[in-house]
């Protein structure tokens, strides 16, 4: 039987307000081979500062960075980034620096 | 003298059904719809939302389904043993809460009713609190003792709903209360007495309901238990997963609820409320939706796990 690879979209986070710092809900992934993150905000983030940082987690309780991949800066509207080899669980940690506050949703696109 | 009369199609249908590896587990009604092994992707189980405007503005959900996460293809991750696995292969489908309270997590398969009659959701399930609560503000209503182990009454209940509507809209729900709000043990199966509360009565500002009431009836004096305290399987610690068979059973033709069995308990189910709208939708015709969903009654996390479903209607 012909079968397709998995996968999945999820909204990590939906129609948010994001202000100073917050890390995502755990997601589990082991079944993944490879993630991209969007983010899609209501506006870009004029004068204001959002990083965010992957994470990875052996058990969805410890977390570190995902080695070599940079910070990724929202810079506009809609931005995203991809990673690979990152076990079983992902989230992402985030900041906002400057004057305002960023709103929208933070999509994980799966693939096995 | 061996009888070899030809065995009739039900017969055959039922043999077939039988032989299929992952449904001999199950006890289904003559036809099966839907088998969901989540070894294979989410199989249709998705995060409920509510309703929204026609710009597309997610300002505009109603506050109490806006937040009900995406499910996730769990491997049963542990921090004690690493991978835990399901009952059949490695992944489950898992609903977590924010570890906050009040908050709910969600999963919905979305059908319609290829006939009124009766029909039944099977499943095997498990349930945890995170394994490692460790804001002091969760303090345990009572200390380890070595087998008793808190996270056990840090998970709040978890539910059985469907959504149908044959031109009249009604639920069926069933609910665990493993404990109360207050984290003290309950373990009985309740219902609502009362219909869930929709987006209409929102925008007709009747209701106003906030993020972490209970979309299923946010009021606690709308539920009545229906059954006697059942102990389920927790095996004491956060982290050992021991799964339950549950067959939930409801008539479409009667619009009344059936049974309900989890493990050996089998309770009769026909007297329990199913309380219908009095209004009339457009473009719910046939409606027949199933969804699971989980409520932590603390800041912490709640998780229900569903290894393999089981969807079959008497047709």
């Amino acid at each position: 039987m012909t079968t397709v690879n998995e996968s999945l979209t999820v909204l990590i986070e939906r129609n948010t307000e994001f202000a100073s710092e917050f890390a995502t809900e755990p997601y589990e992934v082991a079944w993944a081979r490879e993630a991209r993150w969007f983010v899609v905000l209501d506006e870009p983030p004029n004068g204001v500062e959002f990083r965010l940082e992957t994470e990875i987690s052996p058990d969805g309780l410890d977390w570190c960075p995902l080695e070599d991949v940079q910070p990724h800066v929202a810079g506009s509207r809609v931005t995203s980034w991809s990673v690979r080899d990152f076990g079983g669980w992902l989230r992402v940690r985030g900041s906002v620096a400057g004057q305002g506050q960023v709103k929208g949703s933070i999509f994980l696109a799966l693939k096995a | 003298m061996t009888d070899r009369a030809a065995p009739d199609y039900t017969t055959m249908r039922r043999a077939h059904s039988d032989a299929a590896p992952g449904v001999t587990k199950f006890q289904p009604l003559s036809r099966i719809i839907a088998h969901d092994d989540f070894n294979s992707g989410t199989h249709g189980w998705t995060q409920l939302s509510g309703n929204y405007d026609a710009a597309g503005n997610l300002d505009t959900l109603e506050p109490q389904m806006s937040d009900f996460r995406p499910p996730q293809l769990s491997s049963c991750n542990f921090y004690d043993v690493g991978t835990h696995g399901a009952v059949s292969g490695t992944y489950a489908l898992k609903m977590a809460t924010r570890p906050i309270k009040g908050h709910t997590a969600t999963a919905i398969r979305r059908l319609t009713m290829p006939v009124r009659g009766k029909v039944q959701l099977e499943a095997y399930f498990t349930y945890k609190s995170e394994a490692r609560a460790l804001d002091p503000k969760n303090a345990p209503p009572k200390e380890w003792d070595g087998n008793y182990h808190p996270s056990e009454d840090l998970f709040g209940a978890f539910t059985l709903g469907s959504d149908m509507d044959d031109g009249t809209r009604y639920h069926v729900v069933a609910r665990y209360m493993n404990t109360t709000m207050d984290n003290v043990p309950d373990r009985r199966w309740w219902a609502p007495t009362v219909v869930e509360p929709t987006g209409k009565e929102r925008f007709d500002g009747k209701v106003n309901y906030s993020k972490l009431d209970d979309f299923t009836a946010p009021n606690p004096d709308d539920w009545k238990p229906f059954t006697e305290p059942q102990d389920l399987c927790y095996n004491e610690v956060p982290t050992k997963i021991n799964w339950h068979y549950l067959r939930w059973q409801f008539d479409t033709e009667t619009r009344t609820n059936v049974e309900l069995q989890v493990n050996d308990r089998i309770y009769d189910t026909s007297q329990v409320d199913v309380p219908l709208y009095t209004e009339k939708y457009r473009s719910l015709n046939g409606l027949l939706n199933f969804y699971f969903s989980v409520r932590t009654h603390a800041d912490v996390r709640n998780f229900l796990y569903i290894d393999s479903a089981l969807v079959s209607i008497d047709w």
